[in-house]
């Protein structure tokens, strides 16, 4: 449990969620799905599967028809561009940044910022343009296909779409891209040099991650199983997820309800092996101290983990080593969950749809269930939360429940993000 | 606006056209001397009319850097981004054992990512099948490579970043490194632009109408601010800084090449994704803000190294927003290091340390006619005496912008 201090400076909130997975195109859909007890990794539908190691994967579904017609530029966005979008809208809806219809909304201006992560962007259309290209005719290549191929592409059509004239910064460190975003956000915030951000991540499946990962033997042939024994690997997902973060003076200025608080980040990198964590956890472990550190709070007062959990043999069982590392003997009691069983792994915004679900979790107070098939790793002695969800402490006066969310990627780079539930007294506005 | 007046820079690495360290690229910059080559268009996916040349780093030797065993390893980013940040780490007479606390950060910023290998990937996937896609290959493929590969090599165990932001994107590396170690979080920092280029790349850039042609006089360069500029010539490079706080520095006896400080980064919604909006005025009121909040006038800068390249939309942007800021005041020498180096995000970076420690520059290449819609006359190569603060700018294509102040270290 936590109590933040009274004392501390501008403490920073998050006011708005939004998210796009496998579940849907928004956040309830998201929370729906992880209370389930089953995945909603099933076999693709967009690639030739056939050969590889495995045919599922985490894929969207069709959007809605009233989410399409609300973006005037939804044919010129790429899959990276729409999921950004779309979870950028939901969550400054939540956050009543947002008029309806869209185009009401006067610019967010100058105090605003977009800080997203992402490790593929506008890569699925990049392809088909480099089929072209390469082809028998490279003058029919279809331009338009490129437009969005660069990584800062679904921060600056965010940008764009809602006039925000702050800061827009992309990050694409791997798989801790969108953990990365929202730490920089932070960072931000508490500098002073915006009052509100939009931050998180954003990835779409392309061949390109398919064919590679399968080409690495990183994917499960099963929805993947974290923490399992039998795990043989991570199933790729896509999507976003979108936290709006402020100061908590300026949500309850405006009389907005805080759903959490972001107490801290921490980053690290193993500068140990392109591809393999260490095996250790050194880094991922330095990373959650540095952000526990960042938010001030002891590792005994961290109620659940949202592990970074891929279901590779190695990622669980470093990360496994990282948790006995921060948290001692108390790591074997902690209850820990991972997305990833549910919605797969999407990659450079996986950090930021883990958010968006920590704060779900911290808001509705129980732990989302991790599904899997199969047993306990007992190598990896986590107290997986698994078939139902696990009620967190309540918020009262004596203080919050306490997540920290971990997100480690190719090339070691490793973040965590430490949130804490609000209480309704506890200086927001509350509903 | 962030503020970070006690972060200096104590070391530069650059690897460029013009060859390995910061002597080949003085040498250019001095002499005006451009450095453009022809591009292998055999591919047969470049216009006929299209762009031929471009700056480029064939050829170059990194092995008193890189180790050729290691560079067999890595893309080409990764080689160009070690090698500039071994070199960076050497002129600060730094080496890093991995055990520092706080530690080192690596922020490293490029544009289009380890292009050579997405097509190497790319085309063995669309020839032969997803199933022939090179694990190996795989593996360097993602955009934060270069900066594993530095974190690697130089062991570099702090936060460990790439931001891709287009041209503002080294700006905005600087100004995320300086401001973790202004936070007291990292005791310093490797901040690295890097751009590689292959041929198929530079066949894109060119569809997108971003660089240069064959001119009115046949000549193909880049013509920052002229008024017949048709683009920029493309480039390939990387550029580190050291980044550390300036009691850090000189308790270890070591040299400040430049301080920073204060930077900013903004965004024109208005604009369109792949190109610069035509009204100045989101940026022009961002830069003017940035400015009083950083306590200075516009006469308080000596010079404006500028990020332009010579493209029609971009330096008449940087021009419409440099001259809103500056008023009816005289604008200072306007100095751009791409009319010598080429477009990519390390030239930025090596021309504004360069000239803050005093480095001459030469008359900007291809700059003729001035355009009366513009009206800004680039650098045409008067002695700048010994200037004491610049104004570093990146107005990117697409809407994001970035300025940085930097001021005058030790000295050469």
């Amino acid at each position: 449990m936590f109590r933040s201090p009274q004392a501390a400076g501008e403490r920073i909130v998050v006011t708005g969620l939004g998210a796009v997975s496998t579940w849907g195109w928004d956040a309830d859909s998201l929370w729906s799905g992880l209370l389930g007890e089953h995945t909603g990794i099933a076999v693709s539908r967009r690639f030739d599967t056939q050969g590889h190691r495995t045919e599922v994967v985490g894929e969207t579904p069709d959007p809605p028809a009233e989410v399409v017609t609300e973006l005037d530029r939804w044919p010129h966005y790429s899959q990276a561009d729409r999921f950004a979008v779309v979870a950028a809208v939901e969550a400054c809806r939540q956050a009543g940044l947002v008029a309806s219809p869209l185009a009401a909304t006067p610019p967010l201006g100058p105090d605003f910022g977009v800080f997203l992560g992402g490790s593929t962007g506008g890569m699925a259309e990049g392809e088909e343009y480099f089929q072209q290209i390469v082809g028998s005719d490279p003058r029919a290549a279809r331009l338009a296909l490129l437009a969005s191929h660069q990584l800062n592409i679904p921060g600056d059509e965010v940008a764009r779409l809602l006039g925000v004239s702050g800061p827009v910064r992309s990050f694409s460190s791997a798989c801790a891209s969108g953990a990365l975003a929202i730490g920089a956000a932070l960072d931000a915030l508490r500098r002073g040099e915006i009052e509100a951000a939009i931050a998180g991540g954003s990835d779409s499946l392309c061949q390109l991650t398919y064919a590679g990962f399968n080409s690495l033997r990183a994917v499960d042939s099963r929805p993947c199983r974290p923490f399992r024994r039998e795990r043989a690997g991570l199933s790729l997902g896509e999507g976003a997820g979108i936290l709006v973060l402020e100061t908590a003076t300026r949500a309850q200025t405006r009389g907005v309800r805080s759903l959490a608080e972001l107490l801290g980040s921490g980053a690290s990198c193993d500068a140990h092996h392109m591809t393999a964590p260490h095996p250790r956890g050194a880094g991922a472990a330095l990373a959650v101290e540095r952000a526990l550190a960042d938010a001030e709070v002891e590792p005994e007062s961290v109620d659940f983990v949202n592990a970074h959990g891929t279901g590779t043999p190695h990622n669980d069982s470093a990360e496994w080593q990282a948790m006995q590392t921060v948290f001692g003997t108390e790591a074997a009691s902690l209850p820990v969950t991972s997305t990833k069983g549910s919605v797969g792994h999407l990659l450079g915004s996986s950090g930021a749809i883990e958010a968006v679900a920590t704060v779900q979790c911290l808001d509705a107070g129980e732990v989302h269930p991790t599904p899997g098939e199969g047993d306990l790793d007992e190598a990896c002695g986590v107290d997986l939360v698994r078939r139902e969800s696990r009620p967190l402490p309540p918020a009262n006066e004596s203080g919050a429940a306490l997540a920290v969310s971990t997100s480690f990627g190719f090339g070691g780079a490793n973040a965590a993000l430490v949130l804490a539930g609000c209480f309704a007294a506890d200086g927001d506005s509350g509903s | 606006m962030i503020d970070f007046s006690t972060v200096v820079v104590s070391g530069l690495g650059t690897v460029s056209a013009a060859g390995c360290g910061r002597e080949p690229a003085a040498a250019a910059l001095r002499d005006s001397r451009t450095l453009w080559t022809e591009v292998d268009r055999s591919g047969g996916y470049h216009r006929r009319r299209g762009s031929r040349l471009a700056a480029l780093t064939a050829g170059l030797d990194f092995s008193p850097w890189l180790a050729p065993a290691a560079a067999r390893r890595m893309s080409q980013p990764s080689r160009l981004a070690v090698t500039a940040a071994k070199m960076s780490l050497e002129d600060a007479d730094l080496e890093l054992d991995g055990d520092e606390d706080p530690p080192t950060a690596v922020v490293v910023s490029n544009a289009h990512g380890p292009t050579s290998i997405l097509e190497k990937i790319l085309a063995q996937s669309f020839s032969q099948g997803p199933l022939a896609v090179s694990p190996a290959l795989f593996t360097e493929s993602v955009a934060n490579a270069p900066a594993a590969q530095v974190a690697i090599s130089c062991r570099a165990r702090g936060p460990n970043l790439t931001v891709i932001q287009r041209d503002a994107g080294a700006l905005i590396a600087i100004t995320q490194a300086a401001a973790e170690i202004a936070a007291g979080r990292v005791s310093r920092a490797l901040v690295i632009a890097v751009d590689e280029l292959t041929p198929l790349l530079h066949a894109v850039l060119d569809r997108f109408n971003g660089l240069a042609t064959a001119g009115e006089d046949g000549e193909e360069t880049a013509r920052p601010f002229d008024r017949r500029r048709t683009g920029a010539i493309a480039a390939e490079g990387a550029t580190a800084l050291v980044l550390e706080p300036e009691d850090a520095v000189r308790e270890r006896g070591g040299r400040v090449l430049a301080r920073l400080r204060s930077g900013t980064s903004v965004f024109d919604p208005g604009a369109p994704r792949s190109g610069w909006s035509r009204d100045p005025e989101t940026l022009a009121e961002s830069s003017r803000r940035f400015l009083t909040q950083t306590g200075l006038a516009p006469e308080d800068f000596d010079a404006v190294v500028s990020g332009t390249a010579g493209t029609f939309g971009g330096d008449r942007l940087e021009a419409k927003v440099l001259r809103a800021l500056w008023g009816d005041r005289e604008l200072p020498p306007v100095l751009v290091p791409k009319a010598v180096l080429g477009d990519h995000g390390g030239a930025l970076l090596t021309g504004a340390v360069l000239a803050i420690e005093g480095v001459e520059l030469g008359p900007t290449p291809g700059f003729a006619e001035i355009d009366p819609d513009l009206g800004v006359v680039p650098h045409d190569g008067r002695r700048l005496e010994s200037p004491s603060r610049l104004l570093a700018t990146a107005v990117a294509a697409g809407g994001a912008a970035a300025w940085l102040v930097i001021e005058r270290g030790d000295g050469r």
